[in-house]
Order: C-alpha cells, then sequence, then structure tokens
C-alpha cells in the first residue's frame, strides 16, 4: 500500500509537471514569439515585415523519409532575397542526386551546391557546416536540417525577431507528422509532447534557452563572436550550447511560434530507440540531477510501476489507467493545438510509448557512449566528446558487451 | 547515371503501398527511372486462383484502369521529380515447384497479356507490343519460397526471346547470369518501403523510355549499385 500511494504522488506530481508543458506550448503558439508582435496567429507572418536576405544551410547525410518536399520546401519561400547551400560531405552520398535535381527544378534560385570534406571535428553535423558557413554570402544564417518541411511564410516568421539587434538567435516550435510505422508514431508522437512540452515550458517558464538545431537563425558576426562553428566542433549537442553561449553572450534566444514539421514516415522502432537513448545520454551530461526529473515527469511509466512491484489490483489498475488517459487526452489536446494532423486512433500508442522511453531513461546512467560513422566517443559535460578509450576497464566492457552481440547475432 | 529500378509492385497485385505513395517513396529518394510491374499470376491452377481471389493480380478487367493509373502518375513523377515511369506488368507463372515457376517482367506493355498462356505465345506478344523481357530472379534466393528457377533451367531454349536477366534482387546476387554473360540489371522487387534500399540498375542513356529499353537490349552503360540509407551516419 505505501509503495502505491508513493508512486501515486509522484506520478501526480508529473501530471502536474505535464499540466506545465500543455500550458507552455498553448503560451506559445497563442502568444507568438517574443520580440515579435504578441497575438500573431501560428504559422502566420507579422504585418510588419523584416525580411533580410538569408544563406540557408543545409548539411546533408544520406536520405531522410520526404527528403526531396522537405528540401523543395525551402526552395518556395516567400521572401525576397535568401540563397540555398546543400552541404554534403561526400561525392558519392546518394543525397547529391537530389539536390541537383532541385537545382535542375528551380533554376532561378540562388542554389549552391557544396561537397567538401571536413574532418576538423567529432560531430559530423558540425563539420558539415563550418564549409557551408564559410560559404555563406548573407550575415543571416539560417542552419536547417534535412528532415524538416516548411510553410512558404517560414522564412519571413522566423526573420521577423531579428527585427530586434539584442536577439542573436530565432528557433521554432517542432511538430512531428506522417507516421506510417510504430516507430514514426512513437517518434511523432513523443516530438508533439515532450519535446515540444520541455521546450516551450524552459523558454516560457523558466527562461532557458533550448535551442533544437532543427532550425536556428543567427547572424554570422554573433556566430564569430560566440566562436564560430569551430568552438562547438566537438559537441554533440552543438545547438544547445550555440543557445547557450548566445545566451550568455547578452542576446536575446527566441522562439519563434512558428511550427516546423519534421516528417518522419518509416521509422524502425530501432531507430526511435537509438535517437532517444542518444539524446537522452546528452540531456544527462547536460542537466546532471535535473535528469532526474525526466523519470518523474514521465506519469505514466510511473504509474504503471505499483502494478509491476505490488501486482494487479483495482487501484494498480486505476491509477496507471487513469493516468494513461489523461496523457493520451493531453497528447491528442497538443496535437490538436500543433496541427500535426495525427489520426486520433494513434494516440492509444501514448501509454506503450511512454513507458518505452521510461526504460531508455535508464540507459544514459549506465553508459556514456555513442557509435558514430562506426567510431565510439565518450560524452563528457555539456556533451563535450573524446574518443572512446583505447585502454581500461570501460574497453574492457565495450569488448564483453560486443563479443556478447556478435555471438547472439 | 540514370538510377533505375524496374521491378516494383503495388496494392494493383501483393505490394503494400498504393501507387501513388510508391511513386513518390522513389521520387523523394532522387530516382530517375522506374517501372511499375504488379504481378499478373497465372489463374490455371490452385496457387494462381487463391491469388485471383485475393485481387494479388491485375486481370483483364483491370488491366487497362491499371495502366491508366499508372500513365496518370507518370505524368504527376515526370512534373515534380523529373522521374521517368515505365508501365509493366510481372507475368508469374506460379506453380508448386521451384522448377516449374517463372516470373518474367515486361516493360513498357501495351494489351494485357495472360499468364496462363505458353511461353513462346508470351514472349511472341510481348515482342509485338515492342515490350522489353527481362526474366526475374532467376536463380536461388535467399527467401527460398519465391524461387523460380524454370527459365534459367531452360536457358537454352529461352534465352534468345529474354532481352535481360535479373543478375541482382533486393539482397541477392545471381553471379550465374554473370558467367553466362547474359545482358544484366538489378531491381529492388520492391513490396514495402524497406525494399527501396535494395540492389538497383544504373544506366547511361537518355531519360526517355525508347532509349532505356535499347541501353538495357545492348547492355552498353549498365552497371548496378547497392542503394542503402546509411542510417548509421544520421545525427
Amino acid at each position: 500500500m505505501v509503495i502505491f500511494w508513493i508512486f501515486a504522488v509522484i506520478a501526480m506530481v508529473g501530471l502536474a509537471g505535464y499540466a506545465g508543458q500543455v500550458a507552455a506550448v498553448i503560451k506559445t503558439v497563442r502568444a507568438g514569439s517574443k520580440g515579435t508582435v504578441a497575438g500573431t496567429p501560428p504559422g502566420q507572418a507579422p504585418e510588419e515585415d523584416f525580411c533580410p536576405p538569408i544563406s540557408i544551410l543545409k548539411p546533408l547525410k544520406g536520405l531522410d523519409d520526404n527528403l526531396f518536399d522537405n528540401l523543395e520546401s525551402f526552395c518556395l519561400q516567400d521572401y525576397p532575397a535568401y540563397e540555398i547551400i546543400f552541404s554534403i560531405q561526400d561525392h558519392d552520398d546518394p543525397v547529391c542526386r537530389i539536390v541537383r535535381k532541385i537545382r535542375a527544378k528551380y533554376p532561378h534560385r540562388e542554389i549552391s551546391i557544396l561537397i567538401e570534406k571536413c574532418g576538423d571535428g567529432l560531430n559530423p553535423k558540425v563539420n558539415n557546416l563550418i564549409p557551408a558557413v564559410r560559404a555563406a554570402r548573407y550575415e543571416h544564417v539560417l542552419i536547417s536540417d534535412s528532415n524538416v518541411l516548411v510553410g512558404r511564410d517560414y522564412l519571413r516568421a522566423v526573420a521577423s525577431p531579428m527585427k530586434d539587434d539584442r536577439v542573436g538567435l530565432v528557433s521554432s516550435l517542432i511538430r512531428g507528422v506522417r507516421g506510417r510505422t510504430l516507430g514514426s508514431v512513437f517518434e511523432n508522437l513523443h516530438l508533439n509532447s515532450f519535446i515540444a512540452g520541455s521546450v516551450c515550458l524552459l523558454d516560457r517558464f523558466l527562461h532557458m534557452p533550448c535551442v533544437i538545431g532543427k532550425s536556428m537563425l543567427m547572424r554570422k558576426g554573433d556566430l564569430e563572436e560566440i566562436g564560430g562553428m569551430q568552438a562547438v566542433k566537438d559537441f554533440l549537442a552543438e545547438d544547445y550550447i550555440i543557445g547557450k553561449r548566445m545566451h550568455d553572450s547578452g542576446r536575446r534566444v527566441v522562439l519563434s511560434n512558428y511550427a516546423i514539421s519534421n516528417v518522419n514516415e518509416y521509422w524502425g522502432l530501432k531507430k526511435f530507440i537509438n535517437r532517444h537513448t542518444r539524446w537522452g545520454k546528452l540531456r544527462w551530461k547536460i542537466g546532471g540531477v535535473k535528469y532526474l526529473s525526466e523519470l518523474a515527469g514521465n506519469a505514466v511509466f510511473i504509474s504503471f510501476l505499483p502494478l509491476l512491484l505490488s501486482g494487479f489490483s483495482a487501484m494498480t489498475a486505476s491509477l496507471a489507467i487513469g493516468v494513461s488517459a489523461v496523457k493520451m487526452a493531453g497528447d491528442y489536446y497538443l496535437g490538436r493545438r500543433l496541427d500535426t494532423g495525427m489520426n486520433p486512433l494513434l494516440y492509444l500508442f501514448v501509454p506503450v510509448k511512454d513507458i518505452v522511453i521510461g526504460c531508455i531513461w535508464f540507459v544514459p546512467l549506465l553508459s556514456s557512449s555513442v557509435v558514430w560513422r562506426g567510431n565510439r566517443y565518450v560524452i563528457g559535460d555539456n556533451s563535450l566528446l573524446a574518443p572512446y578509450p583505447e585502454s581500461g576497464l570501460w574497453t574492457l566492457s565495450t569488448r564483453v558487451f560486443n563479443a556478447l552481440r556478435t555471438r547472439e547475432a | 547515371m540514370l538510377l533505375c529500378d524496374f521491378h516494383i509492385h503495388t496494392t494493383y497485385s501483393d505490394g503494400a503501398v498504393g501507387l501513388r505513395r510508391t511513386v513518390d517513396l522513389f521520387g523523394q529518394a532522387g530516382f530517375d527511372v522506374i517501372a511499375i510491374t504488379d504481378h499478373v499470376v497465372n489463374g490455371d491452377n490452385p496457387l494462381g486462383k487463391l491469388a485471383h481471389r485475393f485481387r494479388y493480380s491485375v486481370t483483364s478487367d483491370n488491366f487497362y484502369r491499371y495502366m491508366d493509373h499508372v500513365k496518370e502518375e507518370a505524368e504527376r513523377a515526370w512534373d515534380k521529380y523529373g522521374m521517368l515511369i515505365i508501365p509493366g506488368v510481372e507475368i508469374s507463372k506460379n506453380h508448386l515447384t521451384a522448377d516449374q515457376s517463372a516470373h518474367i517482367l515486361l516493360l513498357d506493355i501495351k494489351d494485357f497479356i495472360p499468364a496462363c498462356w505458353s511461353y513462346e505465345e508470351i514472349f511472341l506478344t510481348a515482342r509485338e507490343q515492342e515490350a522489353l523481357i527481362i526474366a526475374c530472379h532467376p536463380h536461388y534466393m535467399s527467401d527460398m519460397s519465391r524461387d523460380t528457377l524454370f527459365l534459367w533451367n531452360n536457358r537454352a531454349k529461352y534465352a534468345r526471346h529474354i532481352d535481360a536477366w535479373e543478375i541482382a534482387n533486393r539482397d541477392d546476387v545471381f553471379n550465374v547470369v554473370s558467367l553466362e554473360k547474359y545482358p544484366h540489371v538489378a531491381n529492388s522487387d520492391f513490396h514495402r518501403p524497406r525494399h527501396l534500399y535494395s540492389w538497383k540498375t544504373l544506366l547511361n542513356c537518355e531519360k526517355n523510355i525508347l532509349s532505356v529499353k535499347q541501353c538495357i537490349k545492348h547492355n552498353k552503360g549498365v552497371a548496378i549499385t547497392l542503394f542503402r540509407k546509411s542510417e548509421e551516419m544520421k545525427w
């Protein structure tokens, strides 16, 4: 009985935190970006336009769901002057074929394809961006991931807050759309509840910059002042570090209310688990003990623990079902507010997804390494990457793990 | 070089993805030429009858609707992605044993050809329609349930009718085709989204149906490539 009440109280605290996230998303969507005209409806540019020329930097690697449309959406912007730089590391990358097609389809657009191998840092995305920033012609640079789909008014909406000289960086609200497989549905559900909620909560109520690199608009001068891309080349969470340094340098970091779509259509469960394990490791290394609050905030996971520990009873089942129902209803509401277009029946997967996320939560406490391009790295403070040590106890544990995995295969 | 896949199924037969979404999947991935080749299954044995019953086959009844839909999608794909779509079918002679079974791709087909006809009739009629004839997965595959060995076992008799042989199908490579020095192509045998990442053909020719057919037939400027997503490299 004691166990039940302990977890019931934690679950209620988690639901209260979740309510805060929902409120933060609503506030963000309703109020508009800080620094923009208040009351601007989501997805609409403010009346008073500020349209400086922009260099859009697209670091590309391999294929994404909906890649052609994603990249094409940046060629269709209703914006006076901008260039697009597709930055690629290898000539044999399959993405080369797509960007060439896009450039051929939009000959009137300023589109450059930059293929340059850069091995300056340990973060491959930053390595991809270093030559792109160098090649950018305009003062305003927008870093945008390949899996992002935007509307025609996107550039106007994100450029608007830059009218204020005090603003150093504009990032955007993210919504996951178009899941067709279980992994994609999980990913989109998580983006639209936990990720969107946490970003808005930090921004609106705690006034902490939390930048996600899918859309970052900055001035080149400001970026150079905080050390440029070179300064973040060895950080796994380069977006968070850029946002933090921008904030620490006295510039404002603005979260635009313009929701960009992150198209995830055909993800497998493995990809979902891998991404959130990696992101969990980042948050553990960046947030430290604050990471513990994430587990308490996962009300669904907590509410199922009494079922596991005390066995099935009317009380334990009621708690799990009740909390799950509230969470499903909340996520459905958030999905509607963010205009994700998700089938309402898919929200039935919310409890399963939250339980999977609850299990993933423990992994960062046990492992702080990631594998990228076949190389293993250790994540340090603030997500600073270091090559995995070739000797010592860690290597032994990895060898044992790999040997077991090979044996299973 | 044109990135091509000449062996693709949709929900017109046993594919899991509808025609429009299939076209978008290939278009979004940057393909230059694809062929939609839904099954036309022989209805002269219980296996074939089952396929007809569960609508896993294009039939004489819906063939022209199928072709019209493919042509409609071909126009859209050309405008949107600059991707060429060739209408086709996969004549599927399914029998209980692999030795008796054979699958044949007919690309740029114009009229319906029943799969229960004799091989000679099928080849002759396809030739009259100026269709390209490709022998599919002619040798043993990793998924043994799909083996179709008839054409390979009878190659001495039928090779002269066949314009090209699949040297690779999805994840399998048939080195015997190379040993016989037959004209070759590599395809995905696409049924579901994950099959997009598989063996493909690269052609060095103009992007139009006639040039593509000539290029495959003469087998000059033809290469094969393993098309992969490189998931582990993403951030």
